[in-house]
């Protein structure tokens, strides 16, 4: 049965789950962005740091519905109010990484760093975030898994993804196809979150000073 | 999800948001009232935002989570310490294994197949609310029980406490801090899934909001959704303080 | 008792031929041990890491079940009691301590009265009785919780819920090794003095041979793979190191240790009748070490030392002979 409704939608499905993986990376890569810069930004600022770190962790508490909804009237429906929601969920667990990141790089490093004269920003570019880019990377890998499961929500707000089979299944209870609909939805989202995490592995294996492999 | 929001715990400082959060929350509440008061509505949201319909929702909502919370620890709580003795650790750690990669299952998806597959309202919402919130249960007890510190056990045992009385005085109370800490995560997602709930004739705060988007009526959507936020975070705060008044002292 | 030939009625530990084994391991970790403690001895088992010596103090509460040989305790055999009710009648304390974090001092102390099913009025009069005996006021420590105390008075707390009860034997794995150097010292001098009042058995288990030394009435020197090395009195095992391995062990300072060991009146058989007071400017009671004699020698550059012997004798050492008790050691062994 299954199988079969597989074969039919394949690429259906398919289309639907690069859509999905799309939204995901494009909402990670602004929160990222929002994450790393906040971080930066509130350097020297430890109680704006807090701050930060309080609400952005607040927003977690917040029913990811309600934040969707939310954005109806300001974004209308669609891909723009999706990103925006997920993209606000995705910059905890990466301001927290690099936060703990920045935190966690040897003092005995900068100071080497700031006796051979190198300034602030070339500090921070060539020693402190290279030092910090795996623990930064696992936020990053965290928020992504994160929000693949949380991208299926956004199909109430006619966003793009796997969201729609499952709440195509749920609009037709008792359908012939309703369950498996609702199922390649749910076992898509997991494949997503399954190879965007394996991506991540790839990439940290890549992108890690070669001297901090352990 | 739930490992992020373990996360936040540890950074959220909880006695800043003692004071602001019940601040912003009624600032929230009494917004929604007024605006409600003040913007004029047609008979449509007129109908939607009648007072005792919002606050059937709310008591739904509150209903929706307590009743699964309390399910979740009454299940996983003792599941939790019954992995961790003698001789079903491996299986323990498996289930943990297991439990961990089913984070990535959508709380919708669990929702709507559980929806399609035995049917809809109250109690399905519940197992499914359930099913979704016991893995920070079990795995937090799993690890409050596990990282006891094996010296006080040694003690314990040296001066020859049964295996019962170890439990029942070192473990349990020592593992408290981190219990708790899974059950708090526990009733934010149970809040969260709680709202979807609404797609499944569960009724809660979900509904109101379901019916702003469906009926295009944005006081109906705003009333919803900011009640959604305002009972999450009360929810949350409340459940910082019993954490906090529950942990044993001198730990 | 009366099949056991190593056990008389002063024994209070007797290991008969006690092995342990763990699976997926080539060598015994203790293989056939036999060991014999007396009542109110204070025995002090010590020797590299891996020796078995912990091993060894944990069979004898069986926190490490043996897999061969049998314990006797105060002349029962007890390798196969109730576990449980064995270990509520022996003291245990270890490096790490072990407080309960979430129980108050006084509840802490208490815990093994309470096992017994002692009541609680009693319980906590003992409990505050148990903390002036270690050196901590009750008024000032019993209601707090045990991470307000600095490590050694968490030590002290430790040595207090092993007294508890009022058990026979004390078992303790490196008690003073978490403590830093000084207070260290404090508690070793303190534990020592408590000891000869409570006259319990102790053993203790530790790798600091100088804490060998100055606590055991007997030492047990374990070699590679739980061999008893040697199992005597500090000054024997100083004097007469039983082969290369204790004399190696023990180390290049045991002559200096020695003079700590032996107390004047030990030597006073090299001194001279005192001449003429001007012979010494300095004097020292018999029972003190020859360790602090030179001390004082050195420290006010004189010959020697005048001794005054309880019949108001009074003897003289040179500094030459003080020296001497240290580089030949067959003097004085009693």
């Amino acid at each position: 049965m299954l199988l079969t409704y597989l074969a039919d939608n394949a690429l259906r499905i398919l289309f639907l789950a690069q859509q999905h993986a799309e939204l995901v990376l494009i909402s990670v890569g602004i929160s990222t962005v929002l994450g790393i810069g906040l971080a930066l930004l509130s350097e020297s600022a430890p109680r704006l740091r807090q701050a930060l770190l309080s609400v952005s962790g607040t927003f977690l508490t917040i029913p990811s519905f309600a934040l969707f909804a939310l954005m109806i009237p300001i974004l209308g429906l669609g891909v723009a109010p999706t990103i925006v929601a997920l993209a606000i969920y995705g910059i905890f667990p990466i301001l927290r990484n690099t936060v703990t990141g920045l935190e966690g790089v040897d003092a005995a490093v900068i100071d080497a760093a700031k006796g051979v004269g190198m300034g602030g920003g070339r500090r921070m570019l060539t020693v402190v975030l290279p030092l910090a880019w795996p623990i930064i990377l696992n936020g990053i890998r965290t928020a992504t898994i994160m929000l693949v499961a949380t991208a299926a929500i956004g199909a109430v707000v006619r966003g793009p993804g796997l969201g729609e089979l499952i709440f195509r299944g749920l609009a037709r209870i008792g359908g012939a196809n309703a369950l498996n609909e609702a199922l390649s939805g749910v076992i898509g989202v997991v494949l997503v979150a399954l190879v965007l995490d394996l991506l991540f592995i790839l990439i940290a294996k890549m992108t890690t000073l070669r001297g901090l492999h352990v | 999800m739930s490992s992020v929001i373990i996360a936040r715990r540890s950074v959220s400082s909880d006695r800043a948001s003692v004071g602001i959060l019940p601040a912003i929350v009624a600032a929230l509440v009494v917004g929604v009232f007024v605006y409600i008061r003040v913007i004029p509505l047609d008979s449509i949201e007129a109908r939607s935002l009648e007072v005792p319909l919002i606050l059937n929702a709310v008591w739904e909502h509150i209903q929706l989570v307590l009743v699964s919370t309390l399910l979740t620890i009454t299940i996983g709580v003792p599941l939790g310490v019954a992995l961790t003795r003698k001789g079903a650790r491996r299986i323990g750690g498996l289930i943990l294994v297991g439990a961990n990669a089913g984070q990535a299952i959508p709380s919708i998806g669990v929702l709507v197949l559980l929806a399609i597959l035995f049917g809809v309202g109250f109690w399905m919402a519940v197992i499914a609310l359930l099913v979704y919130a016991l893995l920070p249960v079990l795995r937090n007890t799993m690890v409050g029980i596990q990282q006891v510190d094996r010296a006080v056990i040694d003690a314990g045992r040296g001066m020859g406490m049964s295996t019962r009385q170890i439990l029942s005085t070192i473990e349990l109370p020592l593992s408290i801090p981190v219990m708790l800490a899974g059950i708090r995560v526990a009733l934010i997602l149970n809040v969260g899934v709680a709202t979807l709930a609404a797609f499944t004739n569960a009724g809660g705060l979900g509904s109101i909001i379901s019916a702003g988007i469906a009926l295009n009526r944005m006081p109906v959507l705003l009333v919803g959704s900011v009640l959604t936020i305002a009972l999450a975070l009360s929810i949350d705060w409340l459940a910082g303080i019993a954490e906090r008044l529950l942990r044993p002292r001198g730990i | 008792m009366s099949d056991q030939p190593g056990c008389g009625p002063d024994t209070m530990i007797f290991l008969d031929r006690v092995s342990k084994r763990y699976p997926d391991q080539p060598h015994d970790a203790v293989a056939s041990l036999s060991m014999e403690i007396k009542r109110g001895e204070f025995v002090v088992l010590v020797g590299p890491s891996g020796c078995g010596k912990t091993t060894t103090l944990r069979m004898m509460n069986r926190l490490v079940e043996p897999s061969d040989g049998r314990i006797w305790i105060d002349g029962k055999d007890v390798t196969h009691v109730d576990v449980d009710h064995l270990r509520r009648g022996i003291g245990y304390v270890i490096q790490q301590i072990g407080l309960l974090p979430h129980l108050t001092i006084a509840e802490n102390v208490s815990l093994v009265p309470k096992l017994l099913g002692t009541n609680k009025v009693k319980r906590l009069r003992r409990a505050d009785e148990l903390l002036d005996m270690v050196g901590l006021e009750p008024s000032t420590f019993a209601a707090r919780y045990p991470r307000q105390l600095s490590g050694g008075q968490q030590q002290r707390v430790g040595v207090a819920r092993a007294l508890a009860a009022d058990p026979p034997i004390m078992l303790m794995d490196e008690p003073f090794g978490a403590v830093d150097p000084i207070a260290r010292e404090k508690l070793q001098m303190e534990f020592l003095s408590l000891q000869r009042q409570i006259r319990k058995t102790i053993v203790l288990v530790t790798h600091d041979i100088d804490e060998a030394l100055l606590l055991g009435d007997r030492i047990a020197i374990f070699g590679e793979g739980s061999r008893l090395a040697q199992f005597d009195t500090p000054l024997k095992i100083l004097t007469n190191p039983a082969d290369d391995f204790v004399r190696d062990f023990v180390g290049a300072g045991a002559a200096v240790r020695r003079l700590s060991l032996l107390t004047v009146g030990d030597v006073i058989d090299r001194s001279t009748p005192l001449q003429d007071y001007l012979q010494s400017t300095v004097d020292i009671h018999p029972e003190e070490s020859v360790h602090r004699a030179l001390e004082q020698v050195l420290a006010a550059h004189a010959q020697g030392i005048a001794v005054t012997l309880p019949g108001a004798d009074v003897r003289f050492i040179a500094l030459q002979d003080l020296l001497m008790a240290a580089a030949q050691p067959t003097v004085a062994t009693s």
